[in-house]
């Protein structure tokens, strides 16, 4: 027998509802593998995911689950990690879900360092709703509302993320399923606020006019605008314009994390307050 | 609980579920010898299945199983496999030429010349 995924999936619902070839089948893969390895018991773990095809995440998963609004992943993931702090939470959301619709939401979690893995599946184009532009498209592409090539600066999920104050953060791509699985199991380690950034690939609707028809083609793209984060810090600044650094970006295991603070604010409250018996309501009347 | 998909049919080091392959082509192109490929099948979703040509030269590296976004591929356990009596092949230079000339025939089996 080979690895045993089954135990970890909804068997009733496959096959994937993913195209052919789409990485987030991949990343799902891996996450598996890497829960696998921790050997965390399937209900300790709770999978919120959004709106996208990314949504879809938390349908295949036997794990608790969530499927939530649109770009609200952190907001409903903060609430359920406050009342279980016990419990490993994780975030799935695409590149419009967590930087576009919810980018509010994603900086305020990384602000908070609250104890959340988020994965957010990087396909630089909004892939469910046929190719319009992203908050992550690169310039010059064609999109459904950008004929004439997207004209849009483009947003760094790390930067973005090391900037807001996430105390993990870490880019990767499908392409090495061995290291995607490493860096999930370091992200489910850490204590604090994980961001992830998952390059994934969008043949359909990014590649059908931009000259990436088959999902071979769009990886090879994928493998040109990433280098390993040693090999970039050896560029020149000239070679890095274009270029998506890869590996641990930033890791600070000293940040304090928002549930231990929040245990603290509940402790104080709690010695202050002196429980209520049958005698003070008689006293009341 | 595993599905009878998952368990080994007859000592196989590397076997497929069919209802799950979309014919993408990542497995073939990641395989380093030349195992796999594809053939020519007119109801599937691309005209095309994944085919299992030379079991024999599967050297156990599980890199098609990792990259399938499908759960539709799997390679045997490398300790189960090897106390049934069986072994994986090594990686040999006739083995690399197939599967650059499996490649240069756009992901197809050898046989199956120019169908796509």
């Amino acid at each position: 027998m080979a690895f045993n995924y089954d135990k970890y999936l909804r068997l009733e619902k496959m096959p994937t509802l993913w195209c052919w070839g789409c990485g987030d089948g991949v990343i799902l893969k891996a996450f598996v593998r890497a829960v696998e390895k921790m050997g965390i018991p399937q209900d300790d773990i709770c999978v919120v995911s959004g709106i996208g095809c990314s949504g879809r995440f938390s349908s295949y998963v036997d794990f608790n689950t969530v499927h939530t609004t649109h770009g609200r992943t952190v907001a409903y993931a903060t609430g359920i990690k406050l009342a279980c702090p016990t419990k490993h939470v994780i975030c799935v959301a695409g590149d419009g879900d967590a930087l576009a619709i919810g980018g509010n939401h994603t900086i305020h979690g990384c602000r908070r360092n609250i104890d959340i893995t988020m994965i957010i599946i990087n396909n630089f184009i909004y892939g469910l709703t046929n190719s319009q532009t992203s908050p992550t498209t690169p310039k010059g592409m064609w999109t459904v509302s950008q004929k004439s090539g997207n004209i849009d600066p483009t947003f760094d999920t790390c930067d973005l993320a090391i900037a807001a104050g996430a105390s993990f953060v870490a880019r990767e791509s499908m392409l090495d399923p061995k290291k995607l699985e490493k860096i999930f199991i370091k992200a489910m380690e850490h204590k604090g606020f994980a961001c992830l950034d998952i390059l994934s690939n969008c043949h359909i609707n990014l590649g059908r006019k931009n000259k990436m028809v088959s999902a071979m083609d769009n990886l090879k793209w994928i493998e040109s605008i990433t280098a390993p984060k040693k090999k970039y810090d050896a560029m020149t600044p000239e070679e890095q314009l274009n270029i998506l650094p890869t590996g641990i970006l930033k890791q600070d295991t000293e940040a304090d994390e928002y549930c231990d603070m929040y245990a603290e604010v509940i402790k104080f409250h709690q010695g202050k307050r002196k429980a209520i018996t049958q005698d003070d309501f008689a006293k009341k009347i | 609980m595993a599905s009878k998909e998952m368990v080994n049919p007859g000592n196989q080091p590397v076997w497929v579920n069919t209802d799950n392959c979309k014919a993408c082509d990542i497995c073939v192109s990641v395989c380093p010898s030349g195992v796999l490929g594809m053939r020519y099948e007119s109801t599937s979703t691309l005209g095309a299945m994944i085919s299992i040509d030379h079991p024999e030269a599967c050297i156990g590296c599980n890199e098609c199983e990792l990259t399938c976004p499908d759960f539709a591929i799997y390679v045997a356990d490398t300790k189960e496999y090897k106390a049934a009596g069986f072994s994986f092949a090594k990686l040999t230079d006739e083995a690399k030429e197939r599967q650059a000339a499996i490649v240069a025939n756009n992901y197809m089996s050898l046989d199956q010349q120019g169908v796509k």
